[in-house]
């Protein structure tokens, strides 16, 4: 622990801590632009340089490059220091365009604040300006090089800390230029914190460009919901609609990034489909019409068949506050539900994967960044879980082995084993690596008899996870029973929505599944729904079946699902980004995201592409919406139900109060359940149907979202084995024909032999959602033309 | 007054071609080699060299025996020689010369270092413009290969080694050692500051010596001789050796000459036949590109590292530029400021920047269009320039800074004349273009008239 005085100030740091964060620790900003605290120290820009008066460095050095050391005097504003600043930022402005006025990044610019702050208002430099031409990026990031000051945090962050090489440094000299070899978009799913770390304009968000000045947008903290981890987000809203996303620090969940799909999957909010009309039968109504009708019909289905006959159905994409206020609303009523999952054996898997985290197992994504080896199991973190990928390559470059044993084929920026082995197969190989043993070969081969290919990568494998001493096992929940009592082992659950964990938490161990409800429907003994920002056709396709039986269904939605068409009355409600709300992350850490904006068609819309309407009288359009968790207290009130206070601390341990910036664990876990049965092969012959995640458009917000929509692929894609594709009598690239139910769905065939044999692996999409466990030659066939 | 000086490094110089192996053996070639190679140990050959207090010849003068101690004790697993041939300081062409001489020489010294140090694997680092260079070492070593002097099992010892020969896309930088062991490596030869050293951490990650390949060349010479021996051959106090001076400029007979180290440079001068009738000297720069001009007052200070840096000049790869009275050491300077914007990787923005900042200004005075404030310009940018990322900037800097030092009544003649006072037309503004790739290449379409750089 170094002492050191920094401006005559005496500071102690951590050993290691470079002196520009020591400063920083006592509120000393020291000017800099390629030092960035995820990145590290580069040297490249060299305004941070202060004067070392003593200790082990003396004179004019970068803060960046010194490493903190006992009885350094450090002093900032040494007019050395002062000068050689000024020197650098005439520099830099030598070849600047100035082009604030339509710069994006204006007004959070690090060279317009350090060019104002070190005073440099006149260019002496008589020579010409550089100029570069610029590059077409893809959708997301905007390229203007000649606004470059050449700091190479893009650089640092696309190659090194991501391990993407399309993008990067190329030339010498002063001709240096960041880009491609050839204009394209970026490869990365990680591209859109390029707009973030650049220090200038050179690369700015395109979706958000020309939308906003960042001072003008309405700005507030939130978490992301299109996956479990629950990254820390910063939501920007001009105009009624949120058009940027930017990630926030949270240094033990995302640290300083999001991924892609975290980022650009904003659009469901200010989407044109959006429902925002209350509807009764079909017809757009007044909210409180609606709101008057449902009551009616509910109290008519409850006086005519009783209370049991109504059910409450919501889902993994809800906030905490939203589950809870159904499960009041269920209570009040004594109604069924709410149910939250597919189906008992999901549920009681994601309860069993929480009970796991029970004394001190939980990892979180930044310490999964400091493991020695890694082994994740029926997961693909890449798609699953994006911002995993991002910190298994953060320990893969501190030297961590990383197994990834998953059916599906994976691709991630990092050296890393795969093994594709079916669903069935997946305790097996967990137990080979887990174990407190290392697996010998003789083992390696009882455990995959069928694998010859996979037990050289085990036999690596086995020892290395012996001996580390500092494992995770980064697990689907179907496979929660496969946690290794082995204490050595970390473990983080992968879920299968953003609020999954808060809604095993919150519902009763005995509670019904929408596969339960559906049973009932069928069976007459549902007569009402109320479908609460849950789709029922992707949630459960039986209950979706099964929605005609019902005498009504009352929707609670703000995205356009083929339930919101289905449903006999529907009530719109807000997004997180007007509501707010608290989700519980994978890791069962209770997160808020707080309200950037109020409800309201945005006004690019509203007002037909002019100039914003300044008619105050009336009314804004859109603004009909509520908090779904409101919507249940006036639906009880209008039936005239006693709804109980609740808050979510009852189920989670941890009230709103008591939720911390950087999230708080939740300390009420389920009691551990049996696990569910690990999967084990299909009955019969087939194969076994995986459900793989592209990056964009597969999660239920993202699938409403216009500019995730358009990234998603253009054809499904269906992969198999190439044995078993050969089994069918297919090749690669052939067009197929996939009956889903009584529908036929049009796809291409990949043959990898990085998919599992006996797998096929198709999308994770609604469409899909109805093929059996286990399919063959009758459902995949070759399309006649 | 020419005086017989001992050759070492150039001894079979005289036959005109380069020296074939018998030659080189017959001369004790390879000697030293199979006097050493599963006969002293690795140790016995490193205290040699610390004690001959042999110091690198590639400029920086490091001592190549603590450079060898650097490896960590008890490092298992690969080693690596990276022999820097890279040479492209300007004025500096000894190791051209020298590998075109004697090829075995430094094959030996190469083989040496190897066995010091343990390496197994060796790799010629060559700048394009050595091709012939790079192919007469991949033949040489092939025969040397065939007498079972290099490859595996080196004169049955046990020891294997082989050298490989790595041709260089062709930069500057390229001969900084972290940036050559990028290059190698596949990387962009930024250099690297702070970390391990290349000793300790190199080429794979795998401790790793980059010696120039004259510091390697003198290893045969120390072995069969002893320390003693080539200390002696020294002409300074403190100094040891014999080095290839290359004299290049305004001087009668240019050329590589192998004088003792130490030799003044007075001497030097005259071994290269003194300078041409009817010119005076003005100026030298003695070690290269990166070195200061050192005005004549300083004709008769020993030319080695320790008593050159004594009077604040650096003695760098001593590759001696002669500038004459008649000589504009304006447009000199501003010969090696295009020189080194083009070469600057492009890293730190005092380097990137400041460079086509003073070459801009320096134009614009030898171009006649010079202002007053220039001057102070130019200072406080190549002041600036000194704390830049690593030392190419800085080297930079020194003919900029002693130009000013020593020659400011030259410079500011041009401010008074309106143009150059020694005749030299204006130079281009724009547009030394590099003519090393095709204008299409990079996003950045680069046509001569718009040439950035």
């Amino acid at each position: 622990m170094p002492d050191l005085i920094i401006d005559g100030r005496p500071v102690r740091v951590p050993k290691g801590t470079p002196v520009i964060a020591a400063a920083e620790s006592l509120g000393i900003v020291i000017p800099r632009f390629c030092w960035h605290p995820a990145l590290g120290a580069a040297g490249a820009c060299r305004m941070c340089a202060v004067m070392f008066l003593d200790g082990p460095v003396k004179g004019l050095e970068m803060s960046c490059m010194v490493p903190a050391a006992d009885g350094m005097v450090v002093e900032t504003f040494h007019p050395e220091a002062v000068t050689f600043r000024r020197r650098v930022v005439e520099l830099l402005m030598a070849n600047h365009p100035h082009d604030c006025p339509v710069c994006d990044e204006g007004g959070h610019c690090l060279l317009q604040d350090e060019t104002i702050s070190g005073g440099h208002a006149l260019r002496r430099f008589p020579g010409r300006k550089r100029t570069y031409l610029d590059q077409d990026l893809g959708p997301f990031i905007q390229h203007e090089m000649n606004r470059c000051i050449h700091c190479y945090r893009c650089a640092r962050f696309y190659q090194e800390y991501c391990g993407y090489l399309d993008f990067g440094p190329m030339q010498n000299a002063n001709r240096v230029y960041f880009g491609r070899f050839a204009s394209g978009p970026l490869e990365s799913p990680f591209s859109g914190n390029l707009a973030d770390i650049c220090p200038t304009g050179t690369l700015t968000d395109k979706p958000g460009r020309y939308k906003s000045r960042r001072w003008d947008c309405q700005r507030a903290p939130s978490v992301c919901p299109h996956c479990s981890l629950g990254c820390a987000t910063v939501a920007l809203s001009r105009y009624r609609e949120v058009v940027r996303v930017e990630a926030r620090e949270n240094p033990a969940v995302n640290g300083h990034f999001i991924c892609d799909r975290g980022r650009y999957s904003f659009g469901y909010a200010a989407s044109a489909e959006r429902p925002r009309q209350a509807r009764a039968d079909g017809v757009p109504t007044s909210m409180s019409t609606a709101l008057a009708l449902a009551g009616t019909r509910l109290g008519g289905v409850v006086e005519a068949f009783g209370p049991e006959a109504v059910a409450v159905v919501g889902s993994a994409r809800s906030s905490l506050e939203t589950q809870t206020a159904l499960t009041a609303l269920a209570r009040a009523g004594g109604w069924r539900g709410p149910a939250f999952f597919a189906d008992r054996t999901e549920q009681q898997a994601v309860a069993a994967a929480l009970a796991a985290l029970a004394g001190g197992r939980a990892r979180s994504l930044a310490e999964i960044g400091q493991a020695d080896a890694v082994l994740c199991l029926g997961v693909s973190p890449l798609h699953d879980a994006p911002m995993l990928a991002l910190s298994l390559r953060q320990a893969a470059r501190a030297g961590a082995v990383v197994a990834v044993a998953d059916p599906r084929p994976a691709t991630l920026p990092l050296p890393f084993t795969h093994l594709p082995l079916a669903p069935d197969k997946l305790p097996g190989a967990a137990a080979l690596l887990t174990g407190a043993e290392a697996a010998d070969a003789a083992a390696i081969q009882r455990a995959l008899p069928l694998s010859p290919e996979l037990w050289p990568a085990l036999e690596r494998l086995a020892p290395a996870f012996a001996a580390a001493g500092n494992p995770v096992l980064v697990f689907a929940p179907a496979l929660a029973a496969q946690a290794p009592a082995d204490a050595r082992f970390g473990l983080f659950p992968v879920l299968c929505g953003p609020n999954a964990a808060g809604a095993a938490l919150v519902a009763d161990a005995d509670a019904p599944a929408c596969d339960d409800l559906a049973r009932a429907i069928e069976a007459g003994e549902v007569k009402g729904l109320v479908l609460a920002e849950a789709d029922a056709a992707a949630l459960s396709p039986r209950l979706a079946a099964a929605l005609p039986g019902l005498e009504t269904l009352v929707v609670l939605d703000h995205l356009p699902t083929p339930s919101f068409a289905a449903a006999k009355v529907f009530l719109p409600t807000q997004t997180l980004f007007e509501s707010g709300g608290t989700l519980c992350n994978n890791e069962a850490r209770l997160q808020y995201a707080a309200p950037v904006a109020p409800p309201g068609e945005p006004v690019s819309r509203d007002g037909r592409g002019g100039h914003p309407p300044r008619d105050y009288a009336r009314k804004l359009p859109g603004t009909d919406p509520l908090p779904a968790a409101a919507l249940c207290a006036v639906l009880a009130l209008e039936m005239g139900l006693d709804m109980p206070a609740l808050s979510f601390a009852a189920f989670t341990g941890v009230g709103p109060e008591d939720v911390a910036p950087e999230g708080t664990r939740a300390t009420r876990l389920p009691a551990a359940p049996t696990a569910p049965a690990p999967p084990s092969a299909p009955p019969g012959q087939g194969l076994v149907v995986v459900r793989d995640d592209a990056l964009f458009a597969t999660d239920a917000y993202g699938r409403y979202a216009p500019l995730a929509r358009a990234q998603a692929p253009a054809a499904s894609v269906v992969r198999l084995h190439p044995d078993d594709a050969a089994g069918l009598g297919l090749a690669d690239g052939e067009a197929l024909t996939v009956t889903v139910g009584d529908r036929r769905i049009e796809a291409t065939l990949a043959v990898s032999a990085a998919v599992a044999r006996g797998a096929a692996v198709v999308p994770r999409l609604p469409g899909w959602a109805g093929l059996p466990a286990a399919i063959g030659p009758e459902t995949l066939r070759r399309r006649q033309p | 007054m020419q005086v017989e000086t001992p050759l070492v490094l150039l001894k079979n110089r005289h036959l005109g071609r380069p020296a074939t192996f018998e030659e080189y053996r017959a001369g004790g070639g390879y000697e030293a080699l199979i006097a050493t190679v599963g006969k002293r140990t690795p140790a016995e050959v490193l205290q040699l060299v610390l004690d001959a207090d042999l110091r690198g010849r590639g400029g920086a003068g490091f001592p190549a025996g603590k450079k060898w101690q650097g490896i960590p004790a008890g490092y298992v697993g690969p080693r690596y020689v990276v022999v820097n041939t890279d040479e492209m300081e300007p004025g500096t062409f000894k190791d051209r010369i020298l590998v075109n001489t004697d090829p075995h020489l430094v094959i030996e010294g190469i083989i040496l270092c190897a066995y010091a140090v343990q390496a197994t694997e060796g790799v010629c680092f060559i700048r394009p413009s050595y091709e012939s260079d790079a192919v007469l070492i991949e033949e040489q070593s092939q025969v040397a290969r065939d007498h079972g002097l290099l490859g595996d099992n080196i004169l049955g010892s046990g020891f294997s080694f082989d050298i490989h020969v790595h041709r260089s896309a062709g930069r500057y930088i390229c001969g900084e050692a972290s940036a050559q062991i990028k290059a190698i490596s596949g990387l962009r030869p930024n250099p690297r500051k702070g970390g391990p050293r290349t000793s300790v951490k190199g080429l794979w990650d795998c401790p790793t010596i980059v010696n120039n390949l004259e510091t390697l060349a003198n290893l045969p010479g120390i072995v069969r001789n002893g320390p003693d021996w080539f200390k002696s051959l020294a002409r300074s106090a403190g100094g040891s050796g014999t080095k290839l001076f290359s004299v290049s400029g305004r001087i009668s007979r240019p050329g590589c000459y192998e004088l003792p180290i130490g030799t003044p440079l007075r001497e030097i001068l005259d071994h290269a036949g003194g300078m041409p009738p009817g010119r005076v000297l003005k100026a030298v720069i003695p070690g290269g590109a990166s070195t200061p001009f050192m005005p004549d007052k300083y004709l008769d200070l020993e030319m080695d590292f320790e008593p050159m840096k004594r009077a604040g000049q650096r003695f760098g790869t001593a590759s001696i530029m002669v500038f004459d009275q008649n000589t504009c050491l304006v447009g000199a300077t501003l010969n090696l400021m295009e020189f080194f914007t083009r070469e600057s990787c492009g890293w730190c923005t005092p380097c990137r920047e400041g460079l086509p900042y003073v070459r801009h200004l320096l134009r614009l005075i030898e171009g006649g269009q010079g202002e007053e404030e220039h001057i102070g310009m130019i200072k406080d940018m190549a002041q600036a320039m000194r704390s830049a990322y690593c030392a190419f900037a800085p080297g930079a800097a020194e003919p900029l800074l002693s130009l000013f030092e020593y020659f400011e009544p030259e410079v500011r003649e041009h401010l008074r004349q309106k143009r150059c006072p020694f005749g030299n037309p204006p130079p281009a503004m724009r547009g030394k273009a590099c003519g090393t790739r095709p204008p299409t290449f990079g996003p950045t379409p680069c046509p001569e008239d718009q040439c950035p750089i």
